[in-house]
């Protein structure tokens, strides 16, 4: 009877609103309105006066003043102070008040007597595992009872001591050591993304000392190759993408941005610790501002530029950055708090806060003045100022225009103030234009422009000089006898008036408008006179053309020596002296140039004048404007002339002297031993990289809606680990890879393990892996000898992916522009890419049958072992013994072993029966379509054959997979 | 992030011979025994250990292949398939002021509903009624009513068995992830529909992949790839996408034409070899069975995917019927032409999405309802109707099964001015063929169409009644160490069934 009761009151409490036979529900309609406007300062994260509102238990225990709900809602304080008319003291406290219609849901739900569900008490979401600092935890014992650990090795290295300590918790054994030869090949895909040689193979499967295996490692992990397939990896997590759009406009990412690519490589080759790479990609340019290669890392950054919308921009930046950093998905608090973990929409913004003064700039970069064509991308703060508003449910279009943020990390992931000092930025890095290299090639060019127009101006004057003796010489001559003669001499003698000018200089001639036409012999001295007058106006324009050159060098040399002593700390006592010269410099450069403008106007417009087609007068009337417009900068240019200034055009562009010093307290903040996240999810990145699968199955996001370890504390010692190392990945690369786990082998029949893991969760076997698209593309072409292995520099076009032999990450990489081989064997998603796909599809099976480079490189290494097969067989070609020779050569260069004897014997039978379909061709049929092939197959039906046998090894399951 | 296809239990036991024969149909024909298990019922397997689908059907099946096409973003089911005058009478009512407001308080509220983004701007109960945008016919001798939107769809009513009270639990796009899986986004990815008739069922046709998806994926938003993806059940059983231009369905089709057809069989037919004595020594590795199966396929798709999709070789009248020369329905036609020709061909599940847009797709009416379903519904009708004629007149329509789904329905109360929100409490899904009634409504939504009162559906029914007609039942198809529950089945709707 209560109940029904209260049912009514509620009634009566909802007629006035939209709702009046809903009854009130405390999941639905209560928690909603409480979480929203409450749990901030009253929840699992904090209790300010001891209040907790999140659980019916905690509100009727209630904080400092009493318990917050009674009996019914007049005696009940949450109501009170909600409904408080003093704006101060009402709840929730700085916010705008709840709603008639809340607050009479709270009251009916009160007076319904409080009913809630039985629900968990949440536990505190700062509490949770990841967000701990690690600290290293100790080794498990390492000989243990029977059954357990397997053999020494197992108890000798402390990530099998962690292994080992899983198996003997779930009942697992693990499996036995891997062949040389499979191992051989794991650990050079693993470690440089290529297949070993024959000869790598042979050397280490001859060498049974102590330590091959360890010195292949070495070998491996210092070869510039590591820095390309590692590159990759981390390219993937950090997304790297080349610059995308449409046609020719970038929309996203930008060009030359395979700098960064080149910085990763350069990095991980010279293993630089992780915890600097971070810093670098985040705020070089505040961090070490006058380092190019460092600003290179910037990329990072850069990559998100997006043309259309700052918010997308700044929204991939936070999102990624967490993500990849840190394994937060800082993203899903954007429109309101995050549902999982600690992290309001407050915080998203106050981390978006950091990047909002960020822009993209292109420097120039030595040996090229036009940033188009190379620049170096980096970033710069260029507002510092710009505020960041919390956008009301995630939408752009409201933001909270009331509250700006200030730049923090979230308070539960133990963000203390990050100590943000804004960086006063060294003057090169504010205006790269004062770099010595930009000076000297301002410098250079101007001096080479004054170089070239002295010859030139000297030669047109020689024509000039020339042609005033022709017509010096015609007068004279006309005045004697012989004047029909000497027409006819010089009609033929005297140059065109086109030659002229071509011999002249580069500028245009200028035809006397009123000169005839027609060369009738009486009129010739006035069509010489308009050679004359033609090469006069080019001479002048050619003489103008050396006074500005002149005169810009002058003004370059002035305007260096103004810079140096302006930006020199302190100022140099000359520097106003020398900013007034350059000043001046500049305006007579200035009044040059607009006259030599001016000039060649005129002389364009004369021309256009003189013909009479439609595209001529056309052009007078585009020429007339312009002609005006450079008339009047000349009388500026010439006004300015005699005023004094100390201003004159900078070499580019100058950007604020500070920069706000956010980014780089954010990267000493993540990048931190402190950091309870940093090194987790690096060594997590690494392990799924060797392993094949993670520690942490949710690689972006070790928050509370995230997978936890399968090992805990060994991904804890190991991140300890890197850091103990000096975040150096090196040593722990090769910690991993000389573990008795990584050197399992990933075949087993063992039903017990199957049976209680069979997704292999506690590493009791290696698992296999099929190569990653680059690794398909890259060893295809290095088992071949066919591998251009020239590393870094500018993004290959993604069409010549087939054509071009270059390691596959040199190859452009974006949303739209991407190498089709690449992309069917599951290439990056460049928006986001933490962890690879792995299919198996007939699209890769079509790709590597029909493709021209698996075609092509089959035939060319079909063609290399041939010529290295033993020369007593050479002349007998096709017996048992050539044949059994040829094969196991193919299968150790494309597989990395041997053939069983069964496959050396169906290899034998299909060399012998191919060849003999290729004997009589005519009984063939072709196919009519595919990509063209440079490398033909040959016209020896055994060679043809066996070039088949090395495609088909190409083809093979253990040639895509790395077992 | 993908999951390692499963570990299938090891085949080391059942002999060497058998093995390889379960491997491989090879490259020249079909293999014997995959012929002669095809029409036959499987009996192996009741008892004893596990072992995964042999490809034969549990049951006859009244049905060989299924055209599932799928509407991005949500189609309002009140302006196709479920006409509520009540809308019209109430218009701009708030429900609570109307007779029928106890809507709002309907146990379905709760228990339906399992919301992703609590304060999201979308995905709520909309309070002010909107009134029914189009006007509906009575339509075919069954008078089943159908909006003015689907002309050509309603003069195929006597073949449609319409399901008006279908309903899920995402109030936002995940639910494109969910009608495909059966499984609520926050739950994670699942194989979806076409991966487990991919898995169930054994192949009609070895020269084009069983399971086909045609137009754009779902965006990454609301499941992507997930959404025809198999999961845990391996790779090999992913939906393959094609394009419609038989010039470049894929790429790398042929090898260039200094390449022998016999040169190419001769290889694929060691490769093949090769592979198979690998796959007895890894026997646990469940990779090699898929690419042994990925080459078969490939060999076979070289040629027979360009003359599928060739709409070229199809008459003037059909390509008329299918909207081919109209440049409205030219792309979603030549995608259900093509369709058409895959099951002709034997494949057993086509899947095709209309209305992807690279986010929450197409139909994503929030506002502006009239004009957007206007123009989708004029995309995908004549096409659709265009298919259920052409299987009829060809003598398929008894074997194939025509599904049209889409996410969610549409709320009854207008969003903005002129929109509707999405609505997770009740939606119409429409079948053909495939041994269905025709001319059958089936379960109700209440008077406003907000709630599936009578004879509710979750989405999984769908998938129950689709197996089911296949011969399928999908609780032997179940794979040791992954668990279904009850609601990942789903119940066939018998009452549609003929």
């Amino acid at each position: 009877m209560r109940h029904v009761g209260a049912g009514l009151l509620s009634m009566l409490v909802w007629a006035h609103i939209s709702h009046p036979a809903m009854a009130v529900d405390y999941l639905r309609d209560v928690k909603p309105i409480l979480r929203q406007h409450c749990y901030n300062c009253h929840g699992p994260l904090r209790q300010k006066a001891g209040l907790r509102l999140d659980h019916v238990t905690f509100m009727r225990r209630g904080g400092d003043s009493g318990a917050a709900i009674g009996a019914t809602s007049g005696e009940s304080l949450l109501v009170r102070a909600v409904m408080l008319s003093d704006d101060v003291e009402r709840m929730p406290r700085d916010a705008k008040p709840l709603s008639d219609e809340q607050i009479a849901t709270l009251k009916s739900w009160i007076d319904a007597g409080a009913p809630a569900p039985e629900e968990k008490v949440p536990d505190d979401p700062r509490r949770h595992w990841s967000f701990q600092k690690p600290v290293r935890p100790p080794l498990p014992p390492g000989s243990v009872a029977a059954g357990a650990v397997q053999n020494a090795a197992w108890s000798a290295h402390p990530i099998d001591r962690f292994l080992a300590a899983g198996h003997e918790t779930h009942g697992l054994l693990p499996t036995g050591a891997a062949s040389k030869n499979v191992l051989l090949r794991r650990v050079y895909v693993d470690l440089i993304g290529l297949p070993p040689t024959p000869a790598e193979l042979q050397e280490f499967l001859a060498d049974p000392s102590e330590g091959a295996y360890e010195r292949v490692v070495d070998k491996l992990l210092a070869s510039p190759q590591y820095g390309e397939r590692w590159g990759r990896h981390w390219m993937d997590v950090w997304r790297y993408s080349d610059w995308d759009g449409y046609g020719a406009e970038v929309r996203e990412s930008k060009p030359h941005i395979w700098r960064w690519r080149d910085w990763i490589i350069e990095s991980l080759n010279a293993d630089k610790p992780y915890d600097q790479m971070v810093r670098e990609m985040l705020a070089a340019d505040e961090l070490a501002p006058l380092d190019a290669d460092a600003a290179r890392a910037g990329g990072f950054l850069a990559r998100n530029w997006y043309r259309f919308n700052r918010n997308v921009w700044m929204e991939a930046t936070v999102e990624h950055t967490s993500k990849a950093f840190l394994g937060i998905t800082l993203n899903c608090a954007r429109c309101h708090d995050h549902m999982y973990d600690p992290i309001s929409q407050t915080d998203y913004y106050q981390f978006r806060a950091v990047f909002e003064p960020y822009d993209v700039r292109a420097d120039r970069v030595p040996g090229q003045s036009d940033t188009r064509q190379d620049s170096l991308v980096r970033v710069y703060d260029a507002e510092a100022g710009k505020p960041t508003f919390l956008f009301i449910r995630g939408n752009e279009a409201k933001p909270d225009k009331e509250h700006p943020l200030a730049p923090a990390v979230p308070r539960a992931l133990g963000g203390d103030a990050l100590g943000i000092e804004p960086v006063a930025l060294p003057p090169t890095a504010y205006y790269p234009g004062l770099q010595r290299f930009v000076q000297q090639e301002v410098l250079a060019q101007a001096q080479a422009e004054l170089d070239r127009s002295e010859p030139a101006m000297a030669k047109v004057n020689t024509a000039l000089a020339d042609v005033r003796k022709k017509l010096a010489d015609f007068t004279a001559a006309k005045s004697a006898p012989s004047a029909a003669k000497a027409t006819a001499a010089t009609s033929k003698d005297a140059p065109a008036p086109a030659n002229v000018a071509k011999d002249a200089a580069d500028a245009p001639p200028a035809p006397n408008p009123s000169a005839p036409k027609t060369e009738a012999p009486e009129t010739t001295e006035a069509a010489l006179g308009a050679v004359v007058a033609e090469a006069e106006s080019g001479a002048a324009l050619a003489e103008q053309e050396m006074l500005t050159a002149s005169a810009n060098v002058v003004a370059v040399r002035a305007k260096i020596a103004a810079d140096d002593s302006a930006f020199a700390a302190p100022p140099a006592a000359h520097a106003k002296e020398l900013a007034r010269e350059a000043s001046r410099a500049q305006r007579v450069f200035d009044v040059h140039q607009a006259k030599h403008n001016v000039m060649r106007l005129e002389n364009e417009l004369a021309k256009a004048r003189a013909a009479t087609d439609d595209a001529a007068k056309k052009k007078v009337a585009e020429i007339e404007p312009k002609l005006t417009e450079a008339r009047k900068s000349r009388e500026a240019a010439q006004a300015l002339l005699g005023q004094a200034g100390e201003t004159y055009t900078r070499f580019g562009q100058v950007y604020p002297t500070t920069s706000t010093g956010r980014r780089a307290a954010l990267a000493h903040w993540i990048a931190s031993k402190n950091n309870p996240l940093t090194a987790r999810v690096a060594i997590n990145h690494i392990w799924l990289r060797h392993f094949g699968s993670p520690l942490v199955p949710t690689v972006f996001d070790f928050g509370l809606n995230g997978k936890p370890p399968t090992h805990p504390a060994l991904l804890d010692w190991l991140a300890v680990e890197l850091m103990d190392q000096g975040w150096k990945m090196k040593p722990v690369h090769r910690l991993i890879v000389t573990s008795s786990a990584y050197r399992m082998q990933s075949a087993s029949d063992s039903e017990t393990n199957r049976a209680r893991d069979p997704d292999n969760l506690f590493l009791w076997r290696m698992n296999p892996r099929r190569m990653e698209a680059e690794v398909v593309r890259d060893s295809t072409l290095r088992v071949a000898d066919a591998l251009d292995v020239t590393m870094f520099g500018p993004d290959l076009d993604q069409n010549q992916g087939l054509t071009v032999p270059r390691r596959s990450i040199y190859f452009r990489s974006s949303k739209e522009k991407k190498v089709t081989f690449l992309e069917l064997f599951d290439s990056p998603n460049v928006t986001d890419c933490y962890r690879r796909g792995e299919t198996v599809a007939p699209q890769q099976a079509l790709a590597m049958v029909n493709s021209s480079l698996t075609l092509a490189e089959a035939r060319r290494l079909a063609g290399l072992l041939a010529k290295e097969l033993p020369s007593r067989l050479e002349n007998v070609p096709s017996t048992p013994e050539s044949h059994s020779a040829f094969i196991a050569a193919a299968f150790q260069r494309v597989l990395c072993r041997p053939p069983s004897r069964e496959e050396a014997a169906t290899c034998g039978d299909f060399l012998e029966t191919q060849a003999r379909r290729f004997a009589d061709p005519q009984a063939l049929a072709a196919f009519t379509s595919g990509g063209e092939n440079p490398v033909k197959p040959s016209a020896d039906p055994l060679q043809r054959a066996r070039e088949n046998l090395v495609h088909v090894l190409l083809n093979h399951n253990d040639f895509l997979t790395v077992r | 992030m993908k999951s390692k296809p499963c570990c299938h239990p090891p085949a080391a036991r059942t002999g060497r011979r058998a093995f390889l024969a379960d491997l491989g149909m090879g490259f020249t024909g079909l293999a014997l025994g995959e012929m002669l298990l095809r029409d036959g019922i499987c009996r192996a397997g009741e008892t004893g250990p596990w072992s995964p689908p042999d490809g034969s059907p549990h049951s006859r099946p009244k049905a060989k292949n299924v055209i599932w096409i799928f509407l991005v973003g949500g189609m309002s089911h009140l302006e196709s398939f479920d006409p509520k005058p009540a809308l019209n009478e109430f218009a701009g009512k708030e429900i609570g002021e109307t007779p029928h407001r106890d809507v709002l308080t309907a146990s379905f509220v709760n228990e339906n509903l399992r919301i992703v983004v609590p304060d999201d701007a979308n995905g709520h109960i909309r309070h002010k009624l909107f009134p029914m945008q189009v006007a509906f016919q009575k339509r075919g001798s069954s008078g089943l009513e159908i909006s003015d939107w689907w002309p050509h769809l309603g003069s195929c009513a006597d073949d449609l068995a319409i399901v008006r009270s279908l309903w899920t639990t995402d109030n936002n796009h995940g639910a494109q992830l969910q009608f495909h899986t059966g499984r609520h986004v926050l739950e994670g990815q699942f194989p979806t529909i076409g991966s487990w008739v991919h898995y169930g069922l054994g192949s009609l046709n070895e020269n084009l992949p069983r399971f086909v998806v045609l137009g754009t994926p779902i965006a990454d938003c609301c499941g992507g790839i997930g959404a025809h993806g198999a999961n845990y059940l391996g790779p090999e059983h992913n939906g393959v996408q094609l394009g419609v231009d038989p010039k470049n369905p894929l790429p790398f089709a042929a090898p260039g034409t200094d390449v022998f057809r016999e040169e190419q069989l001769g290889e694929l037919q060691l490769l093949g070899r090769l592979n198979q004595l690998t796959a007895l020594e890894y026997p646990q590795d469940p990779t090699i069975r898929a690419r042994i199966k990925s080459y078969e396929l490939a060999y076979h798709m070289q040629t027979a995917v360009p003359d599928v999709v060739d709409c070229e070789a199809e008459t003037a009248t059909t390509r008329t019927l299918y909207g081919l020369d109209k440049k409205e329905t030219e792309t979603f036609g030549r995608q259900c032409l093509v369709a058409r020709r895959l099951v002709e061909k034997g494949v057993r599940f086509v899947q095709i999405f209309h209305g992807s847009n690279g986010g929450a797709g197409a139909w994503d009416a929030h506002g502006g309802l009239k004009a957007n379903h206007g123009k989708m519904c004029g995309e995908v009708d004549q096409p659709i109707a265009a298919l259920v004629k052409d299987l009829k007149q060809r003598g398929m329509l008894d074997e194939t099964m025509l599904v049209i789904g889409t996410e969610f329905g549409r709320t009854p109360g207008t969003q903005g001015s002129d929109g509707r929100d999405h609505h997770p409490f009740a939606f119409s899904v429409v079948m053909a063929g495939g041994g269905l009634q025709g001319g059958i409504a089936h379960g109700a939504t209440d008077a406003l169409g907000f709630h599936a009162i009578e004879n509710r559906h979750y989405v999984t029914d769908i998938h129950a009644t689709v197996l089911h007609q296949l011969g399928i039942d999908p609780k032997r198809l179940e794979v040791p160490g992954r668990k279904r529950l009850a609601i990942d089945f789903g119940q066939p709707i018998r009452e549609i069934i003929a």
